[in-house]
């Protein structure tokens, strides 16, 4: 660590300054190569990689996904109307046309299509002579009261009420399953993959605002993955605004710290290059943006703004002893380099370190990031002082730097009051108080997602309110946990299965947060009783296997696979917490334990609720290995350079605070610890640690040189506290940009960061010369 | 759009008559070795939701009411029907019907043809007869007959019936410590199902069953005769007295009821209209006499039709649930439990039950939990 004060040149530094045309050149064009590379990005949401694809629940998901066919996959629409009732023409009339539409978007199974208007919704009635039954919708228009009268009456008989009729026949829904894959309309032989940000677009055009335009009396509300996906990409989109609105502010923010245009410009300039060059790298390794790394580019545009600062500050600094730019720029260099290394390196293993996650979004996150700091060293270490080399730092700039650091400054003299003998022993009590309060508070955090319906997107999302409608008036839960009953071929309605499919509903039903279990079983139920005329007595599973085949061949698409060998169990929750899928899980499990035989296997999980469980079983098992890891490496980085335990005391206990005060606000939020969150901890102190790292090397500096602690803290201040403020807001306001976004996980994200940023700084500032008093030998660093 | 399933009854005549009732005649001469097949029994879960699911029958034992239903649910109430417990049974199977012939001393009955009784009011149950075998086929590859038990009867502690599909007919003259499959004491060569038992007063049993068939003991049980002149042939789901003696109330498929005061030799329609003057058309599922008079009986579609002048004309009313209801017991207070697709649920005089007051209401919104 006393390298960088010698005066002879280490050998990067004399690469770099020697040759720096040779230097801009090769960045020129690799900035034009990323360019290029960074317009082919495109935004993808990829299921598969926001789920942890290596767990035994997701592993037997994708085993089985094929033989649950298109179960879930499909959306609803639900068809509104706001006065009167769904029986009158002018409701039927309009739920045909929308049907119509809807029949031709592309990737619509259209023979599974459901709604009031399909033949395939019946209404069926026992007699003397058999069944009896028809469509619902026998009538080519319904124009008198007496059709509509006949259209209650089926409606009421076909048993679809809270189904495909609301409970309070103000709307009724089109189910619509959907085609992963279709064939061309143009050419029948090729397939077409669906697209489903193309497909919600078609969703809000041709059907949202349509009808709702035409007739007011007309609400639409549509729920369904492929929706959801749609609005997410939606949202991925509208982040690329908060791009601009976060360069704008940090520019200016450049400007009032710098007071100098040129150095200003230069270092926005680096930033975004460094950017550029992040997301060309992104593309070259075949990556997409997703919701998650999409926030990458702030981070590294963040990270590249307070590693430039601390050059242009540092340059500024080094005027005053330098004749010009080139040299000031190389001094600003040889000073900066291994700090700025280290901090950056460290950044960018705490980043790493999110590979440990078995969740692809995440591991793509850690290495776009680690990518992107690793950019940030070339471009704002290396490029921005070749840069400033030649363009120099204003000389109003300068002069009032150099002011600054000769006249007595009264906010840094305050400041390092922190560092008195009589203030710091109350700081550290603080502290200790904040670790007690932080520890007992965060106890509280929840593992998972914790709002109702779709948890990525935010509360009062048009999603989430047509979700909340749906639930509303329906008789469904859209958290599902499915439960597959894996058997030989042909035994799925064997006696033995359907038996212990049974049992499972009823264990499952009567467990706290259960709302109900639907099965083949269910269905064979219903049509055995159906078969023995409706008798209410004989609503059982029949041991005749005529019978139950008889009764599951009436079953719904998805019941059960074409070989007869995998029947799902649907298994409806009142919620998503993590209380909830842990108690559904384990119940299962347990009755697995006592029910699987030779022939029958009940396997974990798929539906919505069996991925959030698998989710939340990996990252409750991440979260304290990722932690541990982050901090193992922080340290051992801090370690490695400063050589003192106590100068590692004295950076990570304020990293700590922070950490565990952000549980606690997370607690205080109802934000769980999900996919989104668990990045933040790793960036939040991956990133944080460079403010101790920046403060902790001045100090030293000062300390060796043989000043007391004090005093030594008032000059670290007064050299580099400003770039550390300054630092501390830019990252935030970064991030901060995130809180408006429309994707609810995002919006976490920016209030966490926002918070483990400015608290980060904050007590580096504060906490860290309190600590030295207690810590540091400063006698004894003396040389 | 009639789509007969005619199919099942005429294959099922098939099979009887080629040599199924052999089948049958073969445990018929014996008296049971009751040993009970009950390794593989499970017991009922205890569970809060078991008077709020499928429950099918309901009976008094002394104050006490007692219904029993699906997965081996009993519960019984103390209340009038206010708060159900459930007893511990032995089994899961879905149980039809039950029967106290005391205060005390309770039969029930269901799948597999189970029988369970209770000395103790309802409160403890165990198996006395089970015969969850089927049938084999017979060589012409038909069958495969379970043997769900419908309904129950006790004429005193000692002698009792129970009946079920494919005309089988048990009976025990020990309390039931040992039944006899007495099926061959009916003249029922086609094997239609018994779907319905009961007594009328001062005159014998009375027993309805599918494709309009009816049968009768003036003897309380023990010498049975096969009606021939029957009103209507689709199924019959229940039958009663109606407290009058030779009055008899038989009921099924589409709102058909008929009335007979003279025990069955001949019969009378009664006419049901909805409230809107409609026919009614559900079918009609259970129903029994209440002890001031009344006769409720109720139906799918939320269907409860009550009587007060012996089953002359029935009062229909329609529940806004629409639940399907399997059967009723008249409360002293002119109240009325109802059971059906969704439990037990206590209903005012007529059948409506006071809007939030229980179970049988439709989902209420979740919207005030978040």
């Amino acid at each position: 660590m006393s390298k960088h004060h010698q005066e002879t040149a280490p050998l990067v530094e004399r690469v770099i300054f020697n040759n720096r045309l040779i230097m801009l050149l090769i960045f020129a064009a690799l900035t034009i190569f990323f360019g290029f590379q960074a317009t082919q990005v495109r935004p993808v949401t990829s299921f598969e990689k926001m789920i942890p694809l290596e767990h035994p629940y997701i592993v037997n998901m994708i085993e089985h996904q094929d033989d649950m066919g298109n179960l879930g996959n499909s959306i609803r629409i639900a068809v509104a109307i706001e006065d009167g009732d769904i029986f009158s023409t002018e409701y039927m009339e309009t739920l045909k046309r929308i049907n119509d539409e809807v029949f031709f978007l592309p990737g619509v199974d259209r023979a599974n299509l459901r709604s009031l208007w399909t033949p395939n919704v019946r209404w069926t009635e026992v007699t003397e002579y058999g069944f009896d039954g028809g469509p619902v919708a026998s009538k080519p228009a319904y124009l008198t009261a007496e059709d509509l009268e006949e259209l209650r009456v089926n409606i009421l008989k076909s048993g679809e009420i809270g189904r495909l009729v609301a409970n309070n026949f103000k709307s009724t829904i089109i189910d619509v399953p959907l085609q992963e894959s279709y064939p061309n309309p143009e050419n029948q032989s090729e397939q077409i993959r669906l697209d489903y940000g193309e497909f919600s677009r078609l969703l809000e055009e041709k059907i949202r605002s349509e009808f709702q335009n035409e007739n007011p009396n007309i609400s639409i509300h549509i729920i369904g993955f492929a929706k959801k996906v749609g609005d997410l990409i939606d949202g991925i989109i509208k982040v690329v605004m908060f791009f601009g609105a976060a360069l704008l502010i940090t520019f200016v923010l450049l400007l009032i710290f710098t007071r100098c245009l040129k150095s200003s410009l230069t270092t926005l300039v680096c930033s975004v290059i460094a950017v550029i060059w992040q997301l060309g790298l992104l593309r070259t390794m075949g990556f997409g943006l997703d919701p998650y790394s999409i926030l990458v580019p702030f981070l590294v545009f963040a990270i590249g703004i307070s590693h430039g600062v601390q050059i242009i500050n540092a340059m500024a600094i080094e005027y005053a002893g330098a004749d010009d730019a080139y040299t000031a720029a190389r001094r600003a260099f040889r000073s900066l380099y291994i700090p700025g290394i280290v901090a950056l390196v460290s950044d960018g293993v705490g980043f790493v370190t999110l590979l440990l996650i078995e969740i692809e979004v995440i591991r793509e996150l850690g290495i776009a990031a680690s990518v992107g700091v690793g950019v940030i060293i070339l471009t704002n270490l290396m490029l921005l002082p070749i840069l400033m080399s030649y363009i120099g730092i204003g000389k109003g700039a300068v002069q009032r730097n150099r002011d600054m650091v000769s006249r007595p400054q009264k906010l840094w003299q305050s400041i390092s009051g922190f560092a008195h003998p009589a203030v710091a022993p109350i700081s550290v009590v603080l502290a200790i108080l904040g670790f007690a309060f932080g520890i007992y508070y965060g106890k509280n955090v929840e593992i998972g997602d914790l709002d109702p319906g779709a948890p990525e997107l935010r509360a009062d999302s048009r999603y989430n309110l047509d979700n909340d409608f749906i639930i509303r008036n329906y008789s469904t839960s859209s958290d599902v946990l499915v439960v597959m009953v894996s058997t030989p071929p042909e035994m799925c309605s064997a006696y033995e299965t359907m038996e212990a499919i049974d049992q499972l509903e009823w264990r499952m039903s009567n467990l706290a947060g259960v709302q109900s279990a639907v099965s083949l079983v269910t269905v064979a139920k219903q049509v055995i009783m159906g078969n023995n005329e409706g008798s209410l007595k004989w609503q059982a599973l029949s041991r005749n296997q005529d019978n139950l085949n008889t009764a599951i061949s009436r079953a719904p698409e998805g019941m059960f696979n074409a070989s007869c060998s995998l029947a799902p169990v649907m298994i409806f929750l009142n919620d998503h917490k993590a209380d909830t899928l842990t108690r559904a899980t384990a119940a299962v499990e347990e009755f697995a334990e006592e029910y699987n035989t030779e022939n029958i296997t009940f396997k974990l999980a798929a539906g919505n609720a069996g991925i959030e469980a698998a989710t939340n079983v990996v990252i409750e098992k991440s979260q304290l290995k990722m932690l541990l890891t982050v901090y193992a490496v922080v340290i051992l980085m801090c370690l490695v350079t400063f050589r003192s335990i106590r100068a590692v005391l004295c950076i990570i206990i304020p990293l700590a605070l922070t950490s565990v005060l952000a549980n606690a606000l997370m607690a205080f939020l109802g934000i769980g610890v999900k996919v989104a969150t668990l990045p933040v901890i790793a960036l939040g102190v991956g990133i944080g640690v460079d403010y101790g790292i920046y403060i902790y090397s001045r100090l030293e500096t000062y300390l060796r040189q043989g000043m007391p602690l004090q005093e030594a803290y008032y000059e670290t201040l007064k050299t580099t506290g400003k770039a550390v403020t300054f630092t501390g807001f830019t990252l935030a306001i970064g991030v901060a940009t995130w809180i408006f976004s429309a994707i609810k996980f995002q919006a976490d994200m920016g209030i966490l960061l926002t918070f483990m940023f400015l608290w980060n700084m904050f007590g580096a500032l504060w906490l860290l010369p309190a600590l030295a008093r207690f810590l540091l030998r400063p006698d004894k660093m003396r040389n | 759009m009639h789509e007969p399933n005619s199919w099942r009854v005429s294959s099922r005549r098939i099979i009887m008559t080629l040599g199924l009732s052999g089948a049958l005649m073969g445990p018929a001469s014996l008296a049971m070795a009751q040993d009970v097949a009950s390794d593989d029994l499970k017991p009922a879960i205890i569970s809060l939701k078991a008077s709020k699911s499928l429950l099918l029958d309901i009976e008094q034992a002394g104050q006490r009411l007692v219904a029993v239903g699906s997965r081996g649910h009993i519960v019984y109430s103390d209340d009038q029907g206010g708060n159900w417990l459930q007893a511990p049974a032995p089994t899961r199977q879905l149980l039809t019907a039950v029967d106290f012939v005391d205060e005390r001393n309770g039969w029930a009955v269901g799948h597999d043809s189970l029988i369970l009784h209770s000395s103790d009011g309802g409160e403890s149950w165990a198996v006395q007869y089970r015969d969850p075998e089927i049938d084999a086929p017979d060589d012409e590859g038909f069958g495969f007959l379970e043997k769900p038990l419908m309904d129950v009867w006790f004429r005193d502690t000692r002698t009792g019936f129970a009946v079920g599909a494919y005309g089988l007919f048990l009976r025990t003259e020990d309390g039931g410590q040992t039944w006899e499959d007495v099926s061959f004491d009916i003249d029922n060569p086609d094997g239609f199902h018994y779907n319905a038992l009961t007594v009328v007063k001062d005159t014998g049993l009375f027993l309805v069953g599918e494709m309009g068939t009816m049968y009768r003991s003036a003897d309380f049980g023990d010498t049975w005769e096969t009606l021939t002149d029957m009103p209507y042939d689709g199924s019959w789901f229940g039958v009663a007295g109606t407290g009058e003696p030779g009055v008899v109330l038989a009921w099924g498929l589409r709102g058909n009821m008929f009335r007979s005061t003279d025990f069955g030799e001949s019969w009378e329609q009664v006419e049901l209209l909805t409230p809107n003057n409609g026919e009614l058309e559900a079918t009609l599922s259970g129903g029994q006499l209440a002890a001031d008079g009344r006769l409720i009986v109720v139906g799918t579609g939320g269907v409860v039709v009550v009587s007060d002048d012996h089953g002359r004309s029935f009062q229909v009313t329609v529940r806004p649930d629409r639940v399907a209801l399997a059967n009723a017991f008249g409360l002293q207070d002119g109240s009325i439990v109802l059971v059906g697709q969704r439990g037990a649920v206590k209903a005012d005089g007529k059948g409506m039950s006071a809007a939030g007051g229980t179970a049988l209401t439709l989902p209420v919104p979740t919207a005030e939990e978040e």
